[in-house]
């Protein structure tokens, strides 16, 4: 079967944008849909056909599976891909594709159901030989030091009800078992009203490794490779780079290996990523992420892959475009996520409208973007803009072109994670390579040098004088010289 | 044109003057060509300052300018540098008149206080409008309001006095205080 001839979309922003391309390289036409608020969007424009959802709120909009499912088959789409977050995971949406007869585009609805138990599916990693992070039954007070000792120091202790971080603690001798464990009982019967705690290991200071899997559903199953991801906040992904600096080749070989384990343990089909935590020459598979992921540009670049094509073409039952040994690496690459967020405020949402932008370009650099002048930045969506991906024969030169990139982009109107970005790659342990999840701690509230004050008040001082020296003024409605040069500032 | 810029806990008297490619910004004992070329939409320029162009973004909320410089966000207090009398001028019984001028030009929204209020150092005395932000105007000094030159709606140039207050003790030298 070739790939669909037509394909809804069932996303928004950077990554609709993203599957156009595929498609337009694979001559499939795209179809998108869009909620109201993304009426101005480019993935509504570049698209063959746009279909309106019926509000903004995810319910009524992207995670709208009736309706999609329904719009698809109108629109004469053969298959629909889910993109990553709103319903690409769902195993109940990707049954419902399957019923109206139309290819989903990722893992079919019982591996999606695998995956997303994470219990069954460290399971099944267990079971297929590959570490995962060490936990206990129920442990009594008798048995626990035994229990504890099998885990190693540091461990953390937990609720069997637990959830919320209640009931957790952090014990790192067999000394201070005892006592934590009181407390932890106590705080678990408070809680949840059952006192029951277990124990698991604890890493430190990990590094988050992933790998790219392509699984073709007929026994073919390859690896693209890994990925770093420990540069995150609240346990999302702001930096991503491939090859993975400072590991061994021989646990590279480990991780891969076992990536593609799990994988056929799991049945996979489509792309997907094996996540594992990784402390000195251990690793531990934590979990599956049976889709596109966002970070999947630094992959393509090293290995000059494309996977959402790869994707289309599996999903219309196609073998893997490539067999494992002719995959091949070239180079570094480094992924910045562009996000409308508040980095000096808690990278808290940062709502608004963006008036401008202009995005970085040149040698080596990528940019995955769904940023338009007019863009409403609200809260019902992820905050996620664009992607930058610098491309370098080594890891320097990716750094050094993604400092001129950032330094290019700039976006009017709201916050975004760029200084936060700016600041992480000048880093002595990102530039070494040696950094672990705990990274972006260090960025607290951003820091401030004295030069960028100096350069700070020079600026204010001439943006000051250039205000009030401007002969009109705008007191009802923009004046129309201020709304011209808005307009073709948003044009250039 | 004097202002004064406050960041960080730190004031900074300021004097920009015109120069064939831009503006001299006399900041700290050192006077830097400077100027800005705008890239993207409000908020997105480049500095171009003292040989180097560097990308800032410059946006204003709740009167204060955050300009982001790199990976620093600074929030500046800008405001025209007052005419106010110096210490010695204001008098030896440590009182005097304040005139309140206009920061920049605009529309009055409001004036908050009447002759006769009695105010303190910050109070606003005037709310002024310019390009759809609205910014207060504070009293630089505690006393009474003696004379009110302009009203509500009305347009006023930078620099113009909106208000007149008697200060009822010292007013503050601003001129030169680093």
């Amino acid at each position: 079967m070739p790939p669909p001839r037509r394909l809804l979309i069932a996303n928004r922003g950077e990554i609709a944008v993203r599957i156009i391309r595929a498609c337009r390289d694979l001559g499939v036409s795209p179809v998108a849909v869009y909620a109201p608020i993304d009426a101005g969007a480019p993935h509504v424009r570049f698209a063959d056909e746009a279909l309106a959802l019926p509000g903004d709120a995810p319910a009524e909009s992207y995670l709208n599976g009736p309706r999609l499912v329904d719009l698809a088959r109108r629109s004469g789409a053969t298959a629909v891909h889910p993109g990553y977050g709103f319903l690409a995971e769902n195993p109940a949406f990707a049954a419902m594709c399957a019923d109206a007869g139309l290819a989903f585009v990722g893992p079919p609805s019982d591996v999606l159901e695998r995956c997303g138990d994470k219990a069954a599916a460290r399971g099944a990693a267990q079971a297929a030989g590959v570490p995962v992070l060490h936990g206990t039954h129920p442990v009594d007070d008798d048995g626990a030091g035994r229990a504890a000792a099998a885990v190693r120091f540091p461990l953390l202790i937990k609720a069997v009800g637990g959830g919320g971080g209640k009931g957790i603690h952090l014990v790192r001798t067999p000394e201070e078992l005892p006592a934590a464990l009181r407390l932890a009982r106590g705080e678990a019967q408070a809680a949840f009203g059952d006192p029951r705690v277990y124990l698991e290991r604890w890493l430190e200071r990990p590094r988050h490794v992933e790998v790219q899997i392509l699984a073709d559903g007929r026994g073919q199953v390859i690896h693209l490779g890994e990925r770093v991801c420990s540069v995150q906040r609240r346990h999302q992904k702001l930096i991503e780079e491939a090859p993975a600096p400072g590991i061994s080749e021989s646990l590279r070989a480990r991780l891969v290996e076992s990536a593609v384990r799990v994988a056929r343990a799991l049945g996979y089909r489509n792309a997907g990523t094996m996540e594992f935590l990784v402390e000195g020459d251990e690793f531990f598979f934590i979990e599956v992420n049976a889709r596109i992921q966002v970070e999947h540009p630094v992959t393509e670049v090293v290995t000059g892959m494309d996977l959402v094509a790869a994707q289309l073409l599996i999903a219309g039952g196609e073998p893997l475009p490539v067999r494992q040994e002719d995959v091949a690496w070239t180079g570094c690459a480094i992924e910045c996520r562009i996000s409308a967020e508040d980095p000096h405020n808690g990278f808290l949402p940062s709502l608004g409208q963006i008036d401008a932008a202009v995005e970085p370009a040149g040698a080596g650099i990528r940019t995955d973007s769904g940023v338009w002048p007019g863009q409403t930045v609200s809260r019902h969506f992820d905050p996620l803009l664009s992607k930058v991906v610098a491309a370098g024969a080594t890891r320097e030169a990716a750094i050094a072109r993604m400092r001129r990139a950032l330094s290019e982009y700039a976006i009017s109107g709201v916050d975004t994670t760029i200084p936060f970005h700016l600041w992480a790659i000048e880093q002595p342990a990102f530039v070494s390579g040696l950094y672990d999840v705990r990274f972006a701690e260090g960025w607290g509230h951003g820091p401030v040098t004295i030069e960028a004050e100096r350069l700070a008040a020079l600026a204010a001082a001439v943006w000051f004088h250039r205000r009030a020296t401007t002969p009109s003024l705008p007191t009802d409605g923009a004046s129309p010289r201020w709304t011209a040069e808005a307009r073709e500032e948003s044009l250039r | 044109m004097k202002i004064e810029i406050r960041a960080r806990g730190r004031r900074r008297a300021v004097e920009i003057t015109p120069a064939p490619d831009g503006l001299t910004v006399l900041l700290d004992g050192e006077a830097t060509p400077a100027r800005l070329e705008r890239v993207a939409g409000s908020e997105c320029w480049r500095l171009i300052a003292g040989g180097v162009s560097i990308p800032v973004r410059l946006h204003e909320a709740g009167g204060v300018l955050h300009a982001t410089v790199g990976a620093s966000r600074v929030a500046l207090d800008v405001r025209r540098a007052l005419p106010v009398p110096s210490r010695r001028a204001a008098g030896a019984a440590g009182s005097g008149r304040v005139e309140v001028r206009a920061p920049m030009p605009g529309l009055v929204v409001a004036i908050p206080v009447a002759g006769g209020s009695d105010v303190s150092e910050g109070t606003a005395v005037a709310v002024i409008e310019a390009m759809k932000m609205q910014m207060e105007v504070p009293s630089p000094a505690s006393g009474r309001v003696e004379e009110v030159r302009v009203a509500p709606g009305q347009e006023v140039a930078g620099g113009q006095v909106l208000v007149v207050v008697a200060a009822s003790r010292e007013a503050p030298d601003l001129e030169g205080t680093p």
